[in-house]
């Protein structure tokens, strides 16, 4: 059954088509909401997600995409009010304008410069974090990412270079040294 | 290969090392069973709304005919109810006095405009409580209604014979009655 057949039997009161379609998408969007605000808010972001969706299945327009798709527009609401509890991060719309192009390099394990990278996403100003979140992490397309985020695809290519050179530079402040030069070690 | 190109390279695995990592992250079980309770309150509070809906409709379908009949009766030359027709709103006021009611509430037809009128009182089958979120009266002091399930209900009937709004009467008791007199 395809996915609005899915929602369909939600709508219906079909407790196992909902089971269903939380058992498929629950992964994804608590993905998203962890790199987004962090592992201890992504489950609140997940459970305030499928509870909308509960909220107004009829909602759903098919046209405009995918079930996953607005289930992210959903969880994007979400997030970006977490964010805002926060108060120290930019809102998710207007990112903030900071880029080098530096990329100096150092040694360092392959596992050391993942758990380097995963820090440096982190730090971005959400609105570049995101763009490397669905478009790295999630290895969406640039039309479904843009459609999630409500911005052109060439924003969304934009902020996923802006993203990556920021990244670069973070690690190499961290490195002092090129990171060209880190050392596979498998 | 530049510098640039192996660094972006050296970038593009660490990204997919760690969606690779994070692939089977998932939200904890306690977050399905809220969500699946919450879908279970969802689902429970929509049977009650239809079961209501139907309720409803039934006791507007219910009303609607009895002022149907009641009207066809009033209006037959053999009939001899007449007297229990009102012409206008006055003539019920004494009986009114000895019973206690709701306010009326509008009907269906309520929006359309109504130049004369009668309050017409029948029996209406006692679920018509609830759909106008009304808790019946014997369910709360064993007090009035009928033996076969029904309740007293004054109608508000326009000329046109479209029902404008109703109120749900209960007769006080004679004791009552006579104190307050």
């Amino acid at each position: 059954m395809d996915d609005h057949g899915l929602l369909e039997r939600v709508r219906r009161g079909d407790q196992q088509a909902f089971s269903r379609l939380y058992a498929l998408y629950q992964s994804a969007i608590y993905r998203y909401a962890m790199h987004m605000c962090g592992a201890a808010a992504a489950d609140d972001v997940v459970q305030d997600t499928f509870v909308a969706l509960l909220g107004r299945p009829a909602r759903y327009d098919p046209s405009r995409g995918s079930i996953l798709s607005y289930l992210f527009g959903i969880a994007r609401h979400h997030v970006s009010k977490q964010l805002a509890v926060r108060g120290n991060e930019s809102p998710l719309d207007t990112p903030d304008d900071v880029v080098d192009d530096a990329t100096p390099l150092d040694l360092v394990s392959r596992d050391e410069l993942v758990g380097q990278v995963r820090d440096a996403i982190q730090s971005l100003p959400p609105a570049y974090r995101e763009a490397v979140v669905l478009c790295e992490l999630q290895e969406m397309d640039y039309a479904t990412a843009a459609a999630i985020m409500h911005c052109p695809i060439g924003t969304v290519r934009s902020r996923l270079h802006r993203a990556k050179a920021m990244l670069m530079t973070k690690l190499a402040a961290r490195q002092g040294a090129p990171l060209a030069t880190t050392r596979p070690t498998r | 290969m530049t510098e640039r190109q192996t660094a972006d390279r050296v970038l593009a695995d660490a990204l997919r090392a760690i969606a690779d990592q994070d692939a089977h992250a998932s939200a904890s079980p306690d977050v399905e069973a809220r969500v699946m309770a919450a879908f279970n309150a969802v689902a429970m509070a929509r049977r009650r709304r239809a079961r209501a809906t139907v309720a409803g409709l039934a006791a507007a379908a219910a009303i609607v005919t009895a002022v149907a009949v009641f009207k066809f009766e009033v209006r037959s030359p053999k009939s001899e109810q007449t007297s229990h027709q009102t012409s206008d709103f006055k003539l019920q006021t004494s009986t009114l006095r000895s019973a206690v009611a709701t306010a009326f509430m509008p009907l269906v037809y309520s929006g359309v405009p109504i130049v004369d009128g009668h309050v017409v009182r029948m029996e209406v089958p006692r679920a018509s409580l609830v759909s106008f979120g009304l808790v019946p009266v014997d369910s709360v002091d064993g007090a009035q209604g009928t033996s076969s399930g029904t309740v007293l209900a004054d109608v508000i009937v326009g000329d046109d014979g479209l029902a404008r709004a109703v109120r749900f009467v209960r007769a006080r008791p004679r004791a009552e009655e006579r104190k307050d007199r």
